[in-house]
């Protein structure tokens, strides 16, 4: 399809001007101000695109004039291309002012090729769009007829008579540089008869291989895929209007009634949506696209219909039905193998609990957008504020029974009684019997050097233990809370790496009653490539209040640092 | 309660309204025991509480001071962990600000602390708004264990934690609310908490004891207020008593709710 005054029209539906002014887009091109569209009453009057605007205005004062913008137009073909959809699924963009629809097996919904081309046609050219439509065989040959063919409006080629229609038509309608096509014209092949039947290798020779692989995909030799704007979904469900509907509930209750259709297709495949959109087209050509994405595989009507019930309340300003919509389609851009579970009589079964979980997340994503619901992911790393990440709980959460990650119950509370019953000395002779101490030409420090509590002093640096040791404490060694970015602190410390003895957080004086610590991590040396990276003390402290922080020293006394900085990281329980 | 009183005998018209009026009253009056009441594992709360925490409700959990949030937010944890964290998932709300302002929560300090982080999903919502909305629409659902909701400032009023606790009874949840200012105002919560960190005592070598709250049940209507001061142990995931740290004088038990501790010398 072509839209021969895309730029035009698109100032024209505008402006109140009449039809029949002489109208026409400049644009700087090769140093002068020259048109580069007109209109067709323009057209009528000799004016040509490439003419320079001041001939133009010589000749007829009366020319109206605008900017030439074709990013305005390339939106504008974009809003026709989503509106197109309603044809088919596959649109393509055919820069700067075609669209190519691939209507195979669509054209009999509406009653035919060319009841589909004049409906097209008709609809576009009451919003104002000058439009020329061809059916044919290829791209190539839809293109070539849309462009240079006789007919006004449409065009229908019948199947296998696209080389007919093509003989008497330009060269220029292959799609071909206009260089190529006046070098042709210079040897006298003008029309696509004089090259057909000529023989192939000496026109590649003179005129590029270009030639013939237009003409080949005009004819149909060589295929020529088309990329379509959109992905194309699984499934479809449309229902279209006779009367535009505009009330939020018609719409609601329309989706409801598709995603009942949609369902009996997907479970006939044996699969559920995972990412669904509601298209919705307005009466005046404006096409709203809404999406939904779930956690888990889905195609019950009632929850579709619940999903888009939040995402329409969260759009609120949004939604302008305008004169209302006047078709509906509901898609599945993207399905998965859907699992028929046996559901349990007992109310609190597993797969009930997964299943009304993935709901909450799919109805709270919809609400919020599934982003903002998460998941924590343990990472495998030292550092603490990237030792855990919040991925989006669409993503990750299959919701499958996780076993935990703790060790036993068991285990942990065996080595505590073996930690409370010893006295110090015993209890650090036992840590580093524990630890394997590393002995390797290890010049830079290892990633993560854990050091227990009361074992600091101790000559055990340098001993690594993994992180998710628990430590023997009788408190959790990680904060509950984790800041958002380490608050700096002035504290008070014993040098070169004595825990602080009173800080000042957030404008209050806090006095350490008790510290655990120092915990020590060092930064991931591979990953710093400027060699600035401090390592951090850590101390597990609490208050005379009795409030518990997370503090760390940045910068090893001396060796890294002359004053270490404080600062505060988490928050206990 | 209206019914006790008596009256001048003016008609008996109007004690058959009184005692009708009590009638109704009292089919709407909440259960003087649950049956699915979430212990607390100490009896002497479990009695006030009248047989445990109550499911299908909402409570309200408060620092006593900002500073306190941490114990506030520990308190909060542990509820949801005895509520069963281990087994159903968790819903955790919270706003951008709340995030930026006291932090999000940890995943390895929630595992430590005894909620497993992979059964927990954190909600991030832009507006305070937004966090009664979603609280309400997750207590709908019966799937989570628990759902806590972070509340920055006082935009929980009677209606809204009505609502709040309508939709806990529908869904049979437990509700919990955290609010990270202490407030006195109506509300519809079951119960309201606040919360310090009480100074744990040492462990044997000096360091850092169990995780210690000085709680405060400022409103409870199922009972009276009291005070306790629990420790919460993270291996076993149960409330123990707390040991009395040194130099703290013992609290008393049913004194007024918002009374300071004393500490002695």
């Amino acid at each position: 399809m072509w839209l021969r005054r895309l730029a035009t029209d698109r100032l024209a539906r505008l402006s109140s001007a009449p039809a029949d002014q002489a109208f026409a887009t400049v644009a700087p091109i090769k140093s002068a101000l020259r048109l580069a569209s007109v209109n067709d009453a323009a057209a009528r009057l000799g004016l040509n695109p490439g003419m320079a605007l001041a001939d133009a205005r010589a000749m007829y004062p009366g020319l109206g004039v605008a900017d030439d913008d074709p990013a305005a137009d390339l939106a504008l073909l974009t809003a026709i291309a989503d509106w197109c959809d309603r044809y088919t699924p596959l649109v393509a963009l055919d820069p700067p002012d075609g669209l190519i629809l691939d209507v195979t097996g669509c054209a009999h919904l509406f009653g035919g090729e060319a009841l589909l081309a004049c409906d097209l046609v008709g609809r576009l050219a009451r919003q104002g769009f000058v439009a020329r439509a061809a059916v044919a065989d290829t791209v190539g040959g839809a293109f070539a007829v849309a462009h240079h063919g006789a007919t006004l409006t449409a065009m229908i080629l019948p199947p296998g008579e696209t080389r007919d229609a093509l003989l008497s038509l330009p060269l220029a309608a292959l799609r071909l540089p206009a260089e190529t096509v006046d070098a042709l014209a210079e040897v006298g092949l003008k029309r696509i008869a004089d090259v057909i039947e000529r023989p192939r290798a000496p026109l590649a020779a003179r005129f590029g291989a270009a030639l013939l692989h237009r003409l080949d995909q005009a004819l149909g030799r060589v295929d020529e895929p088309i990329s379509p704007r959109l992905p194309l979904p699984a499934c479809v469900a449309e229902r279209r209007f006779a009367d535009p509907i505009a009330l939020e509930a018609d719409v609601l209750g329309t989706i409801a009634h598709l995603a009942a259709e949609l369902a009996r297709v997907l479970e006939r495949r044996g699969e559920g949506a995972r990412l669904l959109q509601a298209a919705l087209f307005r009466t005046d050509g404006k096409v709203r696209r809404i999406e939904v994405g779930t956690a888990e595989p889905l195609r019950d009507p009632v929850r579709v219909k619940r999903l888009f019930t939040e995402k329409l309340a969260a759009l609120a300003d949004a939604w302008d039905p305008g004169f209302g919509f006047d078709m509906v389609r509901l898609s599945a851009l993207a399905t998965a193998p859907f699992m028929p579970a046996q559901s349990g009589l007992i109310a609190d079964d597993h797969a009930d609990h997964v299943a009304d979980m993935a709901h909450l997340i799919d109805v709270l994503g919809a609400r919020f957008g599934l982003r903002r619901v998460t998941r924590l992911v343990a990472q495998d790393t030292h550092i603490p504020e990237y030792a855990v990440a919040a991925l989006p709980a669409s993503a990750v959460g299959r919701g499958t029974a996780l076993p935990s990650p703790l060790p036993a119950c068991g285990e942990r509370s065996r080595a505590k009684r073996a930690g409370e019953g010893a006295s110090p000395r015993a209890r650090a002779s036992r840590i580093e019997e524990e630890h394997v101490v590393r002995k390797g030409p290890l010049t830079r420090p290892p990633s993560a050097v854990d050091l227990s509590p009361q074992a600091g002093r101790g000559g055990a640096r340098g001993s690594a233990v993994p992180p998710s040791h628990e430590q023997d404490t009788q408190i959790p060694t990680r904060p509950v809370r984790l800041l958002a970015r380490p608050e700096p602190i002035e504290a008070i410390a014993e040098v070169p790496d004595g825990p602080p003895v009173r800080f000042r957080w957030r404008r209050v004086l806090h006095l350490v009653a008790a510290s655990e610590g120092p915990e020590r991590i060092a930064m991931q040396w591979w990953h710093d490539c400027d060699g600035n990276a401090l390592t951090r003390d850590y101390f597990r402290v609490e208050s005379r209040d009795g409030i518990r922080l997370w503090l760390y020293r940045e910068g090893l006394f001396v060796r890294e640092t002359g004053e270490p900085r404080w600062f505060v990281h988490g928050v206990f329980a | 309660m209206t019914s006790t009183r008596t009256h001048i005998s003016s008609g008996t018209a109007l004690q058959t309204l009184r005692q009708t009026v009590a009638r109704i009253d009292a089919a709407h009056a909440v259960a003087p025991v649950a049956e699915n009441a979430l212990s607390l594992g100490r009896p002497e709360i479990d009695h006030l509480l009248g047989g445990g925490l109550a499911r299908g409700a909402m409570h309200e959990v408060a620092p006593t001071a900002a500073l306190h949030l941490g114990a506030a937010t520990g308190f909060t944890l542990a509820l949801a962990v005895l509520a069963g964290a281990q087994a159903k998932d968790t819903i955790w709300i919270q706003t951008d600000f709340a995030a930026a302002e006291v932090g999000p929560p940890y995943g390895p300090g929630l595992d430590a602390f005894g909620l497993a982080s992979e059964r927990l999903v954190v909600l991030r919502v832009p507006r305070a708004i937004d966090v009664l909305w979603a609280m309400e629409e997750a207590l709908k659902h019966r799937a989570p264990a628990a759902v806590i909701a972070e509340l920055t400032d006082d935009a929980a009023d009677l209606t809204a934690t009505r609502r709040l606790a309508l939709a806990a009874r529908h869904g049979g949840g437990l509700g919990l609310l955290l609010r990270h200012r202490a407030t006195s105002d109506p509300s519809a919560a079951m119960t309201r908490w606040e919360v310090a960190a009480a100074a744990g005592p040492r462990d044997a070598f000096g360091g850092l004891g169990r995780t210690t709250f000085a709680l405060s049940l400022v409103r409870n209507r199922r009972g009276p207020a009291g005070r306790f001061t629990l420790s919460w142990d993270h291996h076993a995931h149960v409330f123990v008593a707390a040991a009395v740290s040194r130099g703290v004088v013992e609290t008393a038990r049913d004194r007024p709710a918002r009374a300071p501790l004393v500490r002695a010398g």
